[in-house]
């Protein structure tokens, strides 16, 4: 279904209900896309957006729901009626297929081109694949290589490329989809592969495209949308035109409550003793490293993706092996760590990925809690004391406001902010020396970034020493006393953050700030 | 009063034995772990057949060679208290359930199985005899000069006996050689196994002439040999195959007038027959004092098939 | 055009309806269905003390396997060499038997059998880095071969076996009498339940135990929260292969024969078992309760075939069946029974496993 870019463009939905075992997730929700226009969709977690899109796409079948298509009444009933009203669907999700190439896995749910119906025409699909890459403006990944060896920040680019298919920029409405459902696509974007992204949606918005774009990011709407509609508890709490609001308002509409700062003060200045002193440390990640910590200190490294940051902190952890260097905790030269015995020195680690480093999404919270420091829960003889696990994890769930039914409830049923609080209430079991944070808000809402950055401010107060890595260069900026920057496997700058802008600590990354 | 005694005797045990010969026919089970193996077939068909005959209820329990579970089935049908079990299998090896057995009364008989204290008595072929057939056959046709591969197995005793004899046949005779015995692979079946080995032997023997008999302990490898024999484009070197208990497939080879020379016939329906026999007349309260019952074999050339 | 439906409600009712429960514990109810059959239609026989002794002696070497074999699928691997391991043991002890070895010194070179190859394989596994579904089916091979070479193919048995070591499969601690016989525990039952009560506790009351479901919940993050992965691989490896040791003594006292390839049969039904009992906990994990469940469905049903005189070959396709039918179930209740998970991890580069669920909002 086809229209001429003339054609007005317009897709509503009114009454959307669903409930799941009787809660309802969604109520009476309705947004209105039209072409031509960047709407935005925010909320917290459970808010609903998600329930929303799954409707949308026709994957879930909702208890009620009206859809109208240029005024007239249509039906989206499966994922095969989303595609021919011209519903396209970039998930946050990273769904690839790592032992596959980067063409093939772009065209994971096309048809492969063929030969004769038969053989797959291997030069045309790597060819269309390099094309599409090419229109977004991505030129550095081969498309003959295997998806497992790109960054996630490359693979996310990977699949949304994979939403473009055989679609001509210069005419999208003719050849591609007429409304673009994108969630969360920027989650594991470093900000220069976001800019990329947000070409394309200008591009989109120009050839009279509409674009749902869900984030947590409220910055980057105002970068690109035009619309806003705000959900809360699974109802629509708020519609605006994006120039009538402020990120406060939208805040404070999204939570029910006034926040007036993110990013909670620093109780306490740090000023305390060296904790860790790492000395021309290298793995085959890293190179020469040097720095020191301080007790109660939070530093932030800064970075692009692939500059080694997340690969720094598994150094540290003992999980790469070191190749050269000394590391001396409170004095103490440490041995070659592990890490168990990172773990048994008091240096606690958050990962990355919580779902596949961090988590055993299938076990309770209790388990998960407790899974480093289980020498320490038992009657001795390897027996496990149930008893004090149970303390443990209730006063330590307790601890970091952990929502969740009891700790025998599974890991997998908590959203993603309850799940990163599990991972924190890890590190408090024992009193860590040193917290090691890689990217610890990511893809959680407003609501419990603020618990977590709490949390960080509380454990420094206690004298924690915190490193932290993260791609929100505005969280690095409001909660470290020192970033460190990171180019190419090793250090190379350091900046107080007292009076630094996004722009001046992105433009260090690059390593062009005096250009 | 004598009468009158002999009245009551009369009612009793009518009492006692009408209600269980009215409701239930003699249940007999029979138990093997090979009844993939076509002798072992014909055997338990012809037993069948006859007890069928007979009125009797009969339970066919194969393990496929799983003999820790063919001791549990033993128990099993112990538990269920049938009249009498038949075992096709080396005793030996279940000494536990005929412990089962002998500790419920139940008489075990051995159906081509082996010698053991708890059997009520085993039917078989006489091995030695059988071994001796085909490997004097051997002998006679090479004129006590030449080489020969013999296909032998080990674990099962009847058949570790036929190998016994035929060695002590062969190197008894002075210009006969012993090239190789083997043991074939029963992954793909015997004849698979024995096929692949000869393979090999015809290999590492490539003069003609080289390898101037087979002789296998059973039919199955026999069959593999002639093939590879075939296959190598050795078939008419004279090479003399004889195996034993002539199966269908060996019948037919033999009448082809292929290499495969000879078998042995083992009176397979005999046997199962005569365990028939004797199962009744325990019944009947006859006692069995002989350990072994042996029925005799026959030699079958190509001449012995033409007639049919 | 508007969409009505009411499907949530339905989602709601079937969450408690029949269909619910049979997913949940079809496997349960389908153990207890074909006892109450069996019982029905052999009223005299089935239920009876002598006949579950009974069962219990044929299911105790299969049980030592499938424990064990538990430890190892835990961590969401595989031991498929268990069953030639078992008979190699049994060939080692064998043969020692009949050099005229005390029957401690055949015991413990049989238990080293497994330990030896059970650290082989653990190797092979967690520090090579082969997939336990490779390494151990070359094993197997390896073992079946080596049982074959030393016993050059024939069984052993006869005078040479200790009495003590034969009447040790055959005999039993007393119960008592009923209907003047008298009712033996057997020593094989013992020996199977102290080694299900060792399972257990290590698996549900141990540090190593919650390891090892660490290990085969999510591998890298068991790696990064402090846990050894590599020894505790290695060490379910050993712990399966002195099982296998232990059964493959048990058979040989029970038949009174080490033959070379009589263990062979244990691998599969020993797998079966656990995925029998995988179907029904929560999350499709192992666990030892339910691999014991597993053992009696199939000792059970082949005994009560057997009662009823179902033919041998019939009886074979009914057990594939209800193991199909059990698995089939449960996966319809959405659980992540990965049947394929050594198989995927070994065309898989392993640790890039991204999950990939969609649970929260």
């Amino acid at each position: 279904m086809n229209f001429p870019e003339q054609t007005p463009l317009e897709l509503s939905i009114y009454q959307a209900n669903k409930a799941y075992n009787g809660i309802p997730a969604l109520i009476d929700a309705q947004i209105t896309l039209r072409g031509g226009e960047v709407h935005g969709l925010i909320g917290e977690n459970g808010a609903g957006k998600s329930t929303l899109i799954k409707l949308l796409a026709g994957v879930l079948s909702p208890d009620s729901m009206r859809v109208t298509f240029n005024e007239q009444p249509v039906e989206l009933k499966t994922p095969q009626d989303a595609y021919q009203l011209g519903l396209r669907f970039i998930h946050q999700e990273l769904n690839i297929v790592p032992s596959l190439s980067v063409a093939e896995n772009i065209f994971l749910s096309h048809p492969y081109p063929r030969i004769g119906g038969v053989f797959v025409n291997w030069r045309k699909l790597n060819q269309m694949a390099q094309d599409v890459l090419h229109q977004l403006g991505v030129y550095h990944i081969n498309v003959r290589q295997n998806a497992a060896q790109l960054s996630s920040g490359d693979a996310m680019l990977m699949k949304i490329a994979s939403a473009f298919i055989g679609d001509d920029f210069a005419n999208l409405r003719q050849t591609g989809g007429l409304l673009y459902i994108m969630d969360e696509p920027t989650a594991s974007l470093t900000n220069v592969e976001a800019d990329i992204l947000f070409d394309v949606i200008d591009t989109l918005r120009q050839q009279g495209c509409a674009v749902l774009y869900v984030t947590h990011r409220l910055n980057e709407l105002f970068k690109i949308a035009q619309q806003i509609t705000v959900m809360r508890d699974g109802e629509v709490v708020g519609s605006h035109q994006m120039t009538d609001v402020t990120a406060d308002d939208l805040i404070r509409e999204m939570t029910g409550r006034e926040m007036e700062n993110v990013y909670p003060p620093r109780a306490v200045e740090a000023k305390g003793a060296i904790r860790l002193e790492v000395q021309n440390f290298s793995t085959a990640h890293v190179h020469d490293i040097n720095f020191t910590l301080r007790e109660g200190e939070i530093v932030g490294i800064a970075g692009l993706n692939g500059s080694g940051r997340s690969e720094l902190l598994q150094g540290l952890m003992g999980a790469d092996a070191r190749e050269s260097g000394t590391i001396y905790l409170e004095g103490q030269r440490l041995p070659r760590l592990s890490p168990t015995l990172a773990w048994e020195y008091g240096i606690a680690y958050v990962p990355e990925e919580r779902r596949s480093q961090g988590l055993i999404l299938t076990q309770s919270i209790a388990h998960n809690i407790t899974l480093p420091h289980l020498a320490e829960t038992t009657h001795g003889m390897g027996l496990l004391n149930h008893s004090r696990e149970h303390l443990i994890s209730q006063e330590t769930s307790h601890d970091v406001q952990l929502r969740a039914v009891n700790t025998h409830q599974r890991v997998k049923q908590l959203s993603g902010g309850n799940q990163q609080k599990v991972v924190f209430a890890r590190t408090m079991v024992k009193q860590a020396r040193v917290l090691l944070l890689d990217e610890p808000t990511r893809g959680i809402d407003v609501g419990a970034k603020f618990d977590i950055y709490s949390l960080m401010r509380q454990f420094s107060a206690q004298g924690v020493s915190i490193l932290m890595v993260s791609s929100e260069l505005d969280e690095l900026i409001n909660m470290c006393d020192r970033i460190l920057i990171m180019r190419q496997h090793s250090f190379v700058d350091e900046v107080v953050p007292t009076g630094l802008n996004e722009e001046t600590l992105l433009s260090l990354c690059y390593g062009n700030a005096g250009e | 009063m004598l009468l009158l005694r002999r009245m009551m005797l009369l009612l009793i045990s009518a009492l006692l034995v009408f209600p269980t010969m009215a409701q239930d026919a003699p249940t007999v089970a029979v138990l093997t772990p090979f009844l993939a193996q076509p002798g072992t077939q014909l055997m338990v068909e012809a037993f069948e057949a006859s007890a069928t005959d007979k009125g009797w209820d009969v339970t066919v329990i194969d393990t496929n060679e799983d003999i820790a579970a063919l001791v549990s089935r033993m128990e099993d049908v112990v538990l269920q208290g049938v009249d009498a079990i038949v075992i096709n299998v080396d005793p030996t090896q279940i000494a536990a359930g005929l412990q089962a057995a002998a500790d419920a009364g139940i008489p075990v008989f051995g159906m081509d199985s082996g010698t053991d204290p708890l059997l009520a008595t085993n039917v078989t072929s006489n091995g030695y005899s059988m071994a001796a057939e085909t490997a004097t056959y051997v002998v006679d046709r090479l004129n006590g000069e030449g080489n020969v591969v013999m296909f032998i197995f080990e674990p099962y005793p009847p058949v570790q006996k036929r190998g016994a004899i035929a060695r002590a046949i062969f190197e008894n005779t002075l210009d006969i050689t012993i090239v190789d015995a083997i043991t074939p692979s029963f992954d793909n079946g015997p004849l698979e196994g024995a096929r692949n080995a000869m393979e090999a032997v015809l290999l590492a023997n490539p003069e003609p002439g080289s390898i101037s008999a087979v002789w296998a302990a059973w039919d199955d490898p026999a069959l593999g040999a002639l093939q590879a024999i075939e296959d190598a484009g050795r078939a008419d070197e004279g090479i003399v195959i004889v195996g034993i208990d002539a199966t269908e497939q060996a019948r037919d080879a033999i009448a082809g007038g292929s290499n495969f020379e000879a078998t042995v016939a083992q009176d397979f329906s005999g046997i199962a027959e005569k365990v028939v026999e004797l199962i009744e007349s325990h019944l009947a309260g006859e006692e069995i004092t002989q350990v072994n019952h042996y029925i005799s074999a026959n030699l079958v050339t190509a001449a012995d098939l033409a007639g049919e | 055009m508007t969409t009505q439906q009411s499907s949530s409600n339905k989602f709601k009712h079937r969450q408690l309806s029949v269909g619910g429960l049979m997913r949940r514990y079809g496997t349960l109810i389908g153990f207890l269905l074909v006892v109450a059959i069996f019982w029905w239609q052999k009223p005299q026989t089935f239920m009876t003390i002598p006949n579950w002794v009974n069962i219990t002696r044929q299911v105790s070497i299969l049980g030592v396997v499938a424990f064990a074999m538990t430890v190892v699928m835990v961590t969401g691997d595989f031991d498929l060499s268990v069953g030639s391991m078992a008979s190699l043991a049994g060939i080692i002890a064998g043969l020692l038997f009949q050099q005229e070895q005390s029957l401690l010194v055949a015991v413990i070179a049989a238990l080293m059998v497994g330990l030896v190859g059970g650290l082989i394989n653990g190797i092979l596994v967690s520090y090579i880095g082969i997939s336990a579904f490779v390494a151990t089916l070359g094993m197997l091979t390896v073992f079946r071969g080596l049982a074959l070479y030393m016993s050059g193919g024939a069984s052993i048995y006869g005078r040479a076996i200790p009495e003590t070591f034969s009447n040790f499969g055959r005999g039993g601690f007393e119960l008592g009498t009923l209907n003047e016989q008298r009712v033996f525990l057997p020593n094989l039952t013992i020996l199977a339940a102290i080694i299900f009560i060792v399972v257990l506790i290590l698996l549900g009351q141990t540090v190593l135990g919650r390891r090892l479901y660490a290990i085969g919940g999510n591998m890298e993050a068991a790696r990064l929260g402090g846990v050894r992965v590599n020894p505790l691989r290695l060490l379910t490896f050993v712990f399966s292969g002195v099982g296998a040791s232990i059964a493959g003594l048990m058979l040989f006292s029970r038949l009174s024969t080490a033959h070379p390839t009589q263990g062979e049969g244990l691998m599969l039904k020993a797998i079966a078992a656990v995925f029998l009992g995988m179907t029904m906990t929560e999350e499709g994990e192992p666990h030892v309760l339910g691999t014991l469940l597993g053992v009696l469905i199939l000792g059970v049903l082949a005994n009560g075939l057997t009662q009823l005189r179902i033919d041998t070959y019939i009886q074979e396709i009914s057990t594939g069946v209800i193991i199909v039918l059990a698995v089939a179930l449960s996966s319809l209740s959405h659980k992540q029974i990965n049947i394929l998970k050594p198989i995927q991890q070994f065309f898989r580069n392993s640790g890039s496993q991204a999950e990939a669920r969609q649970l929260n909002d």
